[in-house]
């Protein structure tokens, strides 16, 4: 019906650290090169990192395969400790940000916004929002598509397939 | 009803659940058609028909050997499926597990008794 209305995706985690030190890991760059990849044997290394209002950095991952992949990060607003606004993109080493021509209607402009709360001393939630930043209808269709996939869940079968990806 | 027909790229080929399957089943070894009807357990027409997408994309390849076509993933093509893949449950969720372990991991040396 309103098809014009965008529902994030959402991830909701909580973290047995304090708030503030939880912000930080996300904001300083002795903590992200620590953890900031998406699965363990990869390594991040930030080249830049200007972490405030309309600030950039550029990282790279290298998966444990040695393939290398480069994100280019704008940020929106950094309010520590409680919220974090970015846009983030696949780039070359240079922070330019590259088309994804295998995904031509994947959206280009992808909002991500963090919340991070208190529940208790040393207890963080983190509210992760993920969503198309105003998207043409077929990226947004696009978009929906990816997650109701993602909704009926990947298979084993699929986690094999980027596994074996990975170690090639 | 609402979803686009980009049949042609690589990204709605493979989401498709069956696909996928198949897909999966190919990573392991290269296979004929009547290999994958009888590994898959669907019909032959089934097989091709989603095969033949795949095949389209240049996610799958052909090889000819006498009389037999084989079929087996073309690694390279599958590559910017990786950075799907990564998307936001993949990767954010991979990342905010890195997380977690890494704040474990420096809170450890301190001393923490709030009981």
């Amino acid at each position: 019906m309103n098809a014009k209305t965008i529902e994030p995706s959402v991830i909701i985690r909580e973290f047995d650290a304090p708030r503030q030190l939880v912000f930080d890991a996300w904001t300083q760059v002795k903590h992200l090169n620590n953890w900031m990849f998406p699965m363990q044997g990869c390594q991040c290394e930030f080249v830049s990192a200007d972490i405030r209002d309309n600030g950039t950095s550029l990282h790279k991952i290298t998966m444990p395969n040695g393939h290398e992949m480069w994100l280019f990060t704008k940020y929106e607003e950094v309010a520590p400790p409680e919220k974090l606004v970015f846009l983030q993109y696949m780039s070359n080493e240079d922070g330019d940000i590259l088309p994804m021509a295998h995904m031509p209607n994947w959206p280009k402009d992808m909002l991500a916004t963090l919340h991070f709360e208190e529940l208790a001393k040393g207890k963080t939630k983190i509210t992760f929002y993920w969503e198309p930043r105003n998207p043409t209808a077929e990226e947004l269709a696009v978009f929906e598509a990816s997650r109701e996939d993602h909704q009926g869940g990947w298979g084993s079968g699929m986690e094999q397939l980027a596994t074996y990806l990975a170690t090639r | 009803m609402a979803r686009t027909s980009t049949t042609n790229d690589v990204f709605s080929a493979i989401g498709e659940p069956k696909r996928r399957a198949l897909l999966e089943q190919l990573v392991l070894q290269q296979m004929t058609v009547s290999d994958l009807v009888e590994a898959m357990e669907w019909s032959q027409p089934m097989v091709s028909k989603h095969l033949k997408v795949l095949k389209d994309v240049n996610l799958v390849s052909e090889t000819k050997v006498g009389r037999f076509h084989y079929y087996r993933v073309q690694p390279d093509e599958l590559r910017p499926i990786q950075e799907w893949v990564h998307q936001f449950e993949k990767y954010w969720g991979g990342a905010l597990e890195q997380l977690d372990s890494y704040l474990t991991d420096i809170q450890k040396t301190r001393d923490d008794d709030e009981r």
